[in-house]
C-alpha cells in the first residue's frame, strides 16, 4: 500500500467513523426525547380511550376476524387522534414556547434534525401504544374465533396513521408556538377524520376511518369467503405517507438557518407529499363495489385476490347434515334449529336435499348503496352429477349479538332463516304446474310453510286460506302421507284445491 | 349642570378608572384575545360546518367538537404567567378569575348560537349551552390540577367520551349515564345536574386556587 492509497483508506475510514458518531448522535438524543416526550404521559389515555371506543365496540361483535378489524379499523385513529396529535403540538412548539428557538437556531446542526428526533420519540411512543391496543383485541379473537386469521391491512392503515397524526399536530405546534395551538390542532384532525368517516364522494374514501363501503360497513360476509382486498388499504397508507411526508417537510421549511440543500429537501418532501395524498385520492374516487362486498381499486387490483377462500365445511351429523363456513362455526346449532322443522316436514319426499351448505352473500349495486343482492335465502345447487342434491343457503347479514342498528336477537336471526329456507325449499319440493303455480299447490304451500313455524305465510285468496288452513289443521302423519302419496300429481298440476284433503 | 355634580361624577369615573384597568391588564396577562380568535374560529367553522350535509349522529356530534375547542381556550385562559407575586398582592384576584370565567363561557356560548342563526344546529340552544358549561368546567378543573397550559387535556378527551356517548345512540347499548351528558336529550334534567355540578366544581376551585403553576 502506498502512502497515498493509505491517505485515503484513513479518509473513508474517518468518514464511516464520522457516521457512526452521527449516528450514536441521534440515537442519543432520540434516547432523550423518548424519556421527555409528552406522549408518554399521553399513553394511558390513548389506551383509555382506545378502550371506550374501539376495543368495547369491537369486542362486542360476534368472535369473526373480520367484524373485529373492520369495527377496530373504524374506531382506533379517532381514538388516538386526540392525545397523539395533542401530544405531537404540544412538543412541536416546545421550543417556540419556552423561548429558545434562537438559542437552539445557534447549534451546529440543523434544526429540523432535533426536531425529527422529537417528532420520531412521539411516534414511537404512539406506535408503542397502538400496537399493544391492536394487539390485545387480536389476541382475544385469536383465542376466541374458530376459524380464520388476522387481518393484517386494517392494522397497517392505522399504523401508518399514527406518523400521520403525529407528523400534523408536530407541524401545527412548531409552526405556530402557542398554547392555543394544541387545542385547535386536536380538534380540527378529530373533526377532519370524523368529517371523512361521514359517506361522502368516492374520494373520501381514503380516509384512514373508512373499512370499507360507508354504506355496507362491516360485514359478517366481507373478506370471509373471498380474500380481504387490500385496494383500498393501499390507497389509504400512499394518502397516510404523503400526509406524514408533508407535514415533516413543512416543519423543514421553518429552519431558515439550514443550508440550500436542506431547504430543496423540505420543499421537494411537502411536495410529493401533497402529490402523493392527491393521488391515494384520486385512486380511492375509482373504487368499485365488488360482488364479495369490498372496493375494489382497478390500478392497484391483483385478480389473485378474487380467488375464493378454501376452507373445511363444518358439519353437523344428522340425517341431512348442515354444513357452513368454519367462521359461522358458532351459528351451526341456530341454522340446526331454523331448519329442522322445515325438513321434518319434508322428509321423505322427493327433492328433499341430502345437505345443506352455504353460499355467500353477493353484493351489488352503485357504490353508494348498501343493497345486498343476495340477502338471506336458499341457492339451489347440484352438487354431484349423480344427483345428490345440496342445498346452500346464505345466511342473513345481521349476526345476533351484532351490536348493528338492528341488533337482532337469536329467536330473530332463526326467524329470518327459517321464513327464506322454508319458502325456497318447499316450493322447490312442491314444485309449480306447467302452467304457473297452481291454486292447489299455493294451499299447500301455505299449509307447509305456516306448520314448518314460519309467522309470515305467501299471501292466498278465501278459497286458498281455507284449504290451506283445512291442509294444515290434519294430523303431521295423514299430512305427509297423502303428500307422499299425491306429491307427483300436485307438482304436475293435477289436483285441484277441492281434492285436498 | 353645577360645579358639585361635576366632581361627584369625576370622583366616581376615577375611582371606577382603575378596576377597569386592573380587568383589562388580567384579561391581557391571561391571554384573553387569543382565547376570543380561538373562539370565534370555532364559531367560523361550526357556521361553515353546517353548511354540510350530516347523517344523525354525526350531526350531533359536529357542535360538540367544536364546544370542546372552546372549552379547552377558556380553560388555558386561567394560566397565570405571574405567579406567587400576583398572588401575595393581588387581592381581587380571586373574584377576577371568577369573573372571566362566567363571562368567557357566557362568550363561547352566544358565539355558537349566533353562528348557528339561520342553520339547522342539531340538539338545539340549550344542548349548546349544556354542553359547554360542563365542558369548561372540566377545563377549569384541568386548569387547577394540571396547570393552565395543559387544560386543553380534559375538554379533549370528554369530547371524545361524549362523541361516542352520542353515536351510542344509535348503536346500542346506549351509554346513558348523565355523567356522559353530551349523549343525554336535549332537556334532560340529569344531564343538565351533572353539567351544572361540573361547572360549579371547576368555577369554585379556579377561583380559589387558580391555575396551577407549571414550570
Amino acid at each position: 500500500m502506498t502512502a497515498y492509497s493509505g491517505q485515503i483508506a484513513g479518509r473513508a475510514g474517518g468518514r464511516r467513523h464520522a457516521w457512526w458518531r452521527r449516528i450514536g448522535a441521534a440515537g442519543r438524543l432520540f434516547r432523550i426525547e423518548l424519556r421527555r416526550s409528552a406522549m408518554l404521559w399521553m399513553m394511558p389515555v390513548a389506551g383509555a380511550l382506545f378502550w371506550y371506543n374501539a376495543f368495547r365496540e369491537s369486542m362486542a361483535e360476534p368472535a369473526m376476524w373480520n367484524l373485529r378489524a373492520m369495527t377496530m379499523h373504524h374506531g382506533v385513529l379517532l381514538d388516538f387522534a386526540p392525545p397523539v396529535v395533542g401530544a405531537a403540538a404540544w412538543m412541536g412548539s416546545r421550543e417556540g414556547r419556552r423561548h429558545l428557538t434562537d438559542l437552539i437556531g445557534t447549534v451546529p446542526r440543523p434544526r429540523w434534525t432535533a426536531q425529527l428526533v422529537t417528532w420520531a420519540a412521539v411516534t414511537a411512543w404512539a406506535l408503542v401504544a397502538y400496537c399493544c391496543c391492536v394487539g390485545v383485541v387480536y389476541g382475544l379473537t385469536a383465542r376466541q374465533a374458530s376459524w380464520g386469521g388476522p387481518l393484517w391491512w386494517p392494522a397497517v392503515v392505522g399504523a401508518a396513521g399514527i406518523p400521520a397524526l403525529s407528523a400534523v399536530g408536530f407541524a401545527a405546534g412548531a409552526w405556530f408556538p402557542s398554547r392555543f395551538t394544541v387545542p385547535i390542532a386536536t380538534v380540527g384532525a378529530f373533526f377532519a377524520l370524523g368529517f371523512s368517516a361521514q359517506p361522502r364522494a368516492p374520494q373520501w374514501q381514503v380516509s384512514p376511518t373508512a373499512a370499507g363501503s360507508p354504506y355496507i360497513g362491516p360485514d359478517a360476509g366481507i373478506g370471509t369467503f373471498y380474500h380481504y382486498l387490500p385496494d383500498l388499504s393501499i390507497a389509504q397508507v400512499i394518502c397516510m405517507a404523503g400526509v406524514t411526508a408533508a407535514a415533516i417537510g413543512a416543519v423543514g421549511l421553518l429552519d431558515r438557518a439550514s443550508g440550500p440543500w436542506l431547504r430543496t429537501l423540505a420543499y421537494g418532501m411537502t411536495a410529493a407529499g401533497l402529490a402523493a395524498v392527491f393521488v391515494a385520492a384520486g385512486l380511492a374516487g375509482t373504487a368499485r363495489l365488488d360482488p364479495h362486498g369490498m372496493l375494489a381499486i382497478p390500478a392497484l387490483h391483483d385478480a389473485a385476490s378474487d380467488e375464493p377462500i378454501k376452507y373445511t365445511p363444518v358439519c353437523d351429523h344428522a340425517a341431512v347434515p348442515i354444513c357452513l363456513n368454519p367462521a359461522y362455526a358458532a351459528y351451526l346449532p341456530n341454522v340446526r334449529e331454523a331448519i329442522t322443522p322445515v325438513l321434518t316436514e319434508l322428509a321423505g319426499l322427493p327433492g328433499l336435499p341430502k345437505s345443506v351448505g352455504q353460499d355467500p352473500p353477493a353484493y351489488g349495486g352503485p357504490l353508494n348503496s348498501s343493497f345486498v343482492a343476495g340477502g338471506a335465502g336458499v341457492v339451489v345447487s347440484e352438487a354431484s352429477p349423480g344427483g345428490s342434491q345440496q342445498f346452500n343457503l346464505v345466511l342473513p347479514d345481521q349476526l345476533p349479538a351484532e351490536p348493528g342498528g338492528a341488533d337482532i336477537t337469536v329467536r330473530q336471526f332463526v326467524g329470518q332463516i327459517r321464513l327464506s329456507v322454508a319458502a325456497d325449499l318447499i316450493n322447490k319440493v312442491v314444485g309449480s304446474a306447467p302452467g304457473g303455480e297452481s291454486r292447489a299447490q299455493h294451499a299447500v304451500v301455505t299449509a307447509l310453510t305456516f306448520d314448518a313455524g314460519v309467522t309470515r305465510v305467501p299471501r292466498a285468496d278465501a278459497a286458498v286460506s281455507a284449504a290451506a288452513s283445512r291442509f294444515a289443521a290434519l294430523p303431521a302423519a295423514v299430512r305427509h302421507a297423502w303428500l307422499a302419496a299425491h306429491l307427483t300429481a300436485l307438482r304436475a298440476g293435477r289436483i285441484t284445491l277441492a281434492q285436498l284433503p | 349642570m353645577t360645579a358639585p355634580a361635576v366632581s361627584t361624577v369625576s370622583a366616581a369615573g376615577s375611582a371606577a378608572r382603575p378596576a377597569l384597568r386592573l380587568i383589562r391588564l388580567h384579561l391581557a396577562s391571561r391571554r384573553v384575545t387569543a382565547a376570543l380568535a380561538t373562539i370565534a374560529a370555532c364559531a367560523l367553522a361550526l357556521r361553515i360546518a353546517l353548511h354540510w350535509s350530516w347523517d344523525t349522529y354525526g350531526a350531533l356530534q359536529l357542535p360538540l367538537i367544536f364546544e370542546s375547542g372552546c372549552a379547552a381556550a377558556v380553560g388555558i385562559t386561567m394560566g397565570s404567567p405571574f405567579g406567587e407575586p400576583e398572588r401575595a398582592t393581588g387581592r381581587w384576584l380571586p373574584l377576577l378569575r371568577l369573573g372571566s370565567g362566567i363571562a368567557m363561557t357566557a362568550t363561547v356560548v352566544v358565539a355558537l348560537a349566533v353562528a348557528s342563526i339561520g342553520a339547522h344546529l342539531a340538539g338545539g340552544i340549550a344542548d349548546v349551552a349544556r354542553n359547554v358549561v360542563g365542558l369548561v368546567g372540566i377545563g377549569l378543573l384541568c386548569a387547577t390540577l394540571l396547570g393552565g397550559a395543559l387544560a386543553w387535556t380534559g375538554p379533549v378527551v370528554y369530547m371524545l367520551v361524549g362523541a361516542y356517548g352520542l353515536y351510542t345512540d344509535w348503536h346500542p347499548p346506549a351509554l346513558t349515564s348523565p355523567w356522559i351528558f353530551p349523549a343525554r336529550p336535549q332537556h334532560d334534567l340529569g344531564g343538565a345536574l351533572c353539567a351544572a355540578a361540573v361547572f360549579a366544581a371547576g368555577i369554585a376551585t379556579a377561583t380559589w386556587r387558580g391555575a396551577r403553576e407549571t414550570p
